[in-house]
């Protein structure tokens, strides 16, 4: 499995990198830190499950969902937000994320998303 | 004088932005309405240069309304929102006296600032306490005698944007910590991102 993580937040990736390794070992894990990055990786590698972040600089996370899938219609997208609103849920699922998660995302909520998944 | 490095920026960037997040929910949630969230611009500014920035935003004539909270990490959450803005919020409350409008913004200052420092606080382990919030009406040209700002020399400015692009509702929140509490913020905020290395 390989995974993709893009969030423009050393701190998110770190700390969500750190959540997922505690589930997944030693899997493949790349980083982006804004849309555009993400889908250069997509384009290069094949990515299974992206979690992405929705406010970031250069491409957000609105911008670049619909994007990821045009390349690569078999991944799946976790996005990972503080954006808790109802609309925002609705919206991301509405451009094809699988789930919407609130940030962060310790051990417990990953295994969890992991599961669904 | 302190500086933040880019680590320290980022870490309290994203605490910043989980914390709006839940802030901006409630918000919504308040004002039936939806909010875009924006990415927090934080720095650390002597008060001439913070108050120098106010006037170059465009509107003449600002509310403005401030919050203190104590704790280990302290200092003061103020909220500014433009005439406009005002208007919009009024008639999208359906608010018809001034006495309520007055009401809202303090209503809407309180659940966004303490709301949004609870949140920080949470996140960086530890809690704050609040004052009420106090509103005034200040035109740009006297915003340096806004009592809040002469209490402070350097300030940690974090500064995020309310947005509710339909009902054209926007506002700033700045929070202002002093020199103490900037020394504690930093440490918390190293001690945050060695956990994770």
């Amino acid at each position: 499995m390989k995974y993709l993580v893009t969030d423009d937040s050393k701190l998110a990736r770190l700390s969500l990198i750190k959540s997922l390794k505690s589930q997944v070992g030693d899997a493949e894990i790349f980083q982006a830190t804004n849309g555009f990055e993400a889908i250069e990786i997509m384009q290069k590698e094949k990515v299974d499950i992206v979690f992405l972040d929705l406010t970031m600089p250069e491409m957000n996370g609105y911008e670049a969902l619909p994007k990821l899938l045009e390349i690569n219609n078999k991944a799946k997208i976790v996005v990972v937000s503080a954006d808790v609103q109802v609309q925002a849920k609705q919206r991301v699922i509405e451009l094809g994320a699988q789930l919407h998660v609130q940030k962060p995302i310790n051990v417990e909520k990953m295994q969890e998303l992991l599961e669904i998944i | 004088m302190y500086n933040l490095t880019e680590d320290e920026k980022d870490v309290l960037q994203e605490l910043m932005n989980v914390a709006y997040g839940s802030t901006t929910a409630v918000v919504a949630d308040m004002l039936d309405a939806f909010a875009s969230l924006s990415i927090p611009n934080i720095e650390i500014m002597n008060v001439s240069q913070l108050l120098s920035n106010f006037h170059s935003l465009k509107n003449s004539s600002y509310f403005f309304a401030t919050q203190t909270f104590n704790g280990e990490f302290n200092g003061e959450s103020a909220f500014f929102i433009d005439e406009t803005s005002v208007h919009n919020l009024a008639t999208h409350l359906e608010l018809e006296s001034d006495d309520d409008l007055d009401d809202a913004i303090l209503e809407l200052t309180n659940i966004l600032t303490s709301t949004l420092t609870t949140k920080l606080a949470h996140e960086m382990g530890t809690a704050v306490s609040y004052s009420l919030p106090c509103i005034s009406k200040v035109p740009l040209e006297d915003i340096a005698d806004v009592e809040a700002f002469q209490q402070y020399t350097q300030v940690i400015v974090i500064d995020t944007q309310l947005n509710f692009q339909d009902q054209k509702i926007n506002g700033e929140i700045f929070i202002l910590t002093k020199d103490d509490s900037i020394q504690w913020l930093k440490t918390k905020l190293n001690t945050i991102l060695e956990e994770l290395i």
